[in-house]
């Protein structure tokens, strides 16, 4: 089995994969905190980043930087194989955990 | 006017971001409390929000190390309370060696992220200071499990509960010292072994 991914690395890869060429750190953060519905730190977003590029999941290139960021660059991300890979597997584990259970539980299940 | 964080919070922030991502995280923040918070709230509760978000990233960079050296205050605090003894020379040359070690490696490994020595400074004294509090709580959660007659002994032949409860933040300049040089030493090695700027990795 590979890598299983945690909530918070699922909603980082999938922010990525939605935001395609704009997925840059502070997008990734906006659409984490839309997805989970709650506020994120920024930190825990580039902490997880930098995991998932050192787990080899994503790779990162750095761009333009503009007016508001004071010219300083963005970085944009994009997934790997290997994160596509890992998203799929963990998908398919959390399937399999749940297959033949009617959703959602009550407690007569 | 454009809106401009704290100096000393984004200073404090760069103090613990590698150096070679310093200028895009520290960019997105800026763009964050410049495109959102600040137009939001104002100029107050936007700064309130960059000093927090300083905060957390410097709780982060320093809560393996501070993990650990709590972690051995409390290890060296069950020892004595739960295994007297007369002969305390080992135990203190460990918990010493022990201590020195992890502040020292803190602040290598902060003064080789972000290239500078005060990296250290930062990362010996955060490591310190949340490991005093990571120790505290852990041995008024000792205290609160162990506390017969046969224990309370073994503390005061120990030094006491004071010495358990004020030692640990007496350790903050100590901490902050030996911090620098780890990080004098990393920011240094740094510099001969990877003088370039950054680059992507795709």
């Amino acid at each position: 089995m590979a890598d299983i991914l945690g909530a918070f690395e699922q909603a980082v890869l999938l922010a990525i994969v939605r935001l395609g060429e704009d997925a840059y750190g502070r997008a990734v953060l906006k659409e984490v905190q839309v997805r989970l519905d709650r506020d994120v730190a920024a930190g825990a977003v580039h902490a997880t980043l930098d995991r998932l590029e050192n787990k080899g999941l994503v790779g990162s290139r750095l761009g333009t930087g503009t007016p508001i960021r004071s010219g300083r660059p963005r970085r944009f991300y994009r997934l790997r194989p290997r994160g596509f890979r890992a998203l799929n597997e963990t998908r398919a584990a959390v399937e399999s955990l749940w297959r033949g259970l009617d959703w959602p539980l009550g407690e007569s299940t | 006017m454009t809106a401009t964080p704290p100096e000393w919070a984004e200073a404090l922030l760069r103090l613990v971001l590698d150096r070679d991502r310093a200028d895009s995280v520290s960019g997105d923040l800026l763009e964050e409390y410049r495109a959102t918070i600040h137009p939001a709230g104002g100029q107050s509760r936007a700064d309130r929000w960059y000093v927090m978000q300083t905060l957390g990233y410097v709780a982060r960079s320093a809560g393996f190390w501070a993990a650990i050296f709590g972690g051995a205050f409390v290890a060296r605090t069950s020892l004595d309370w739960l295994a007297p003894t007369d002969d305390f020379h080992l135990r203190s040359a460990v918990s010493t060696y022990v201590g020195v070690g992890t502040l020292m490696v803190a602040g290598l490994w902060a003064g080789w992220r972000s290239s500078t020595f005060a990296a250290g400074t930062l990362a010996g004294l955060a490591t310190a200071g949340f490991g005093a509090v990571v120790s505290i709580v852990g041995a008024v959660a000792l205290l609160a499990v162990a506390h017969d007659p046969g224990t309370m002994a073994a503390i005061r032949g120990s030094g006491g509960l004071a010495e358990v409860f004020t030692l640990p933040f007496m350790l903050l300049l100590p901490g902050a010292i030996v911090g620098t040089v780890g990080g004098v030493a990393g920011a240094a090695v740094r510099r001969v072994l990877s003088p370039g700027s950054p680059s992507p990795t795709q």
